[in-house]
């Protein structure tokens, strides 16, 4: 008898456990267990008893349809998160925020090389290498780095993959939830610090051009680099600090990571992830096809402007709400 | 046997019929069918409570509790005055069905 009420169980495992549903199931059990006893008095095996039982069941789906059963409805099923589970999701997910943070100042390192070897070899400091030729070879470390950085952008998915229900939903015990919060909490001045360091990197990163350009155009390309490198670094601040910020919003279900408004974790990280190699691609294609090298650099920095503004607007809006 | 998907519109018209004479529960239906079908017939346990369900909702059958003599409580189901309307009409359109069908059965070909 225990195997037919283990089989009923696992028939009604995925249903919701409303008073209607567990009637019917309740029903369904006595059913099956005059027939068992009935079959049993008629002198059949407990095996054979069982297989008949079992086998004139039916087909749960057929009272799915009839009773429409909401398998939606799963309020009760949510997984609940353990200590492990939390503190794992967390290193990954600063893992994954380096990962991004370093490809995206791979892609923009890139450029920054391209432009400096270019420019070296057009000054003469490397010699070996006609005029015609310079921008091919500053282009391969370019590729390189691009190359590298969509690895890591892939790698880092692949990493967080495995917490992909933390996205949809989950239940947090009480403890955890308070010791999340206090990690939340003292972890606010540091986020904040970053933000605005993140941001007067931008602000400052023309500096050097400001100084390089009257020089010489030679010296302005250098400026350049320079601004390219400054911005690089405030990305990378933007992405790793606003990743983890977003970790202990999405663990607290805090803003946008209510339950009413559930949103993709990792938003700037993925905007990052998207919108850099973009630049580059946008870099490579005005500068290989209407050879616009001179100027198209500024891509970089007009890309990284926009991202300080996205990333903090992003994050006081979300605040707010 | 009869398969289940050919019987399907008439396991209603079943039920009902052994809900005529007295009020009934889940495994005594489902034996009186296996029996009165010499075997040919056995109703699948979620066809059945899927018709009763249906039965219910509109109005043809309702439900009771009973206790037995060793403490057991069943649900039993009582045919409603809709319910013998419906059955009336569900033979005449089996009639019906069984004329036309007819037509169209060889014995010999």
């Amino acid at each position: 008898m225990d195997t037919i009420i283990n089989y009923l169980d696992n028939m009604f495992a995925t249903l919701p456990k409303n008073k209607k549903i567990l009637d019917l199931k309740e029903d369904l059990l006595s059913s099956m267990e005059d027939k068992y006893n009935e079959l049993k008095r008629n002198g059949k095996s407990e095996n054979e008893a069982i297989g008949i039982v079992i086998s004139e069941f039916g087909n749960i789906d057929e009272l799915i349809k009839e009773f429409d059963i909401e398998l939606d409805d799963q309020s009760e099923e949510l997984p609940m998160l353990t200590e492990n589970e939390v503190n794992d999701y967390l290193e990954v997910n600063k893992k994954a925020s380096k990962l991004i943070g370093l490809g995206v100042t791979f892609c923009i390192l890139g450029a920054a090389l391209l432009i400096l070897i270019t420019q070296l070899i057009g000054d003469g400091l490397i010699t070996g290498v006609s005029d015609n030729y310079a921008g091919i070879v500053g282009l391969i470390p370019l590729l390189l780095l691009v190359a590298v950085a969509v690895g890591l952008f892939i790698y880092s998915g692949m990493t967080t993959d495995r917490f992909k229900y933390i996205e949809n939903d989950f239940e947090l015990p009480s403890h955890l939830r308070q010791s999340i919060k206090n990690k939340s909490n003292s972890y606010d001045p540091t986020y904040t610090k970053a933000i605005i360091i993140g941001v007067v990197l931008c602000i400052v990163s023309p500096i050097f051009l400001f100084i390089t350009a009257p020089m010489s155009e030679s010296a302005s390309s250098y400026g350049v680099v320079v601004l390219l490198m400054i911005v690089s670094v405030a990305v990378n601040i933007f992405i790793y600090f606003g990743m983890k910020k977003e970790s202990y919003k999405k663990l607290l279900k805090i803003d946008e990571y209510t339950h009413s408004n559930k949103q993709k974790n990792k938003v700037i990280g993925a905007i990052g992830s998207i919108v850099w190699p973009l630049a580059v691609i946008i870099f490579l294609v005005s500068g290989l096809v209407f050879n616009q090298w001179h100027i198209n650099w500024i891509v970089f920095p007009i890309t990284g402007l926009l991202f300080a503004m996205f990333s903090g607007a992003y994050s006081i809006l979300k605040e707010k709400n | 046997m009869i398969s289940s998907d050919v019987i399907r519109g008439y396991n209603d018209t079943i039920i009902l019929y052994l809900l005529l004479d007295n009020d009934s529960y889940g495994y005594e239906i489902s034996k009186k069918i296996k029996n009165l079908s010499d075997e040919k017939y056995v109703i699948k346990e979620t066809t059945l409570y899927s018709a009763f369900n249906r039965l219910m909702k509109n109005n043809y059958i309702e439900s009771f509790y009973k206790d037995e003599t060793f403490g057991k409580r069943r649900t039993y189901y009582r045919i409603t005055q809709a319910g013998i309307d419906y059955y009336k009409e569900k033979c005449k359109e089996w009639e019906l069905t069984k004329e036309v069908i007819n037509r169209f059965v060889k014995e010999e070909y």
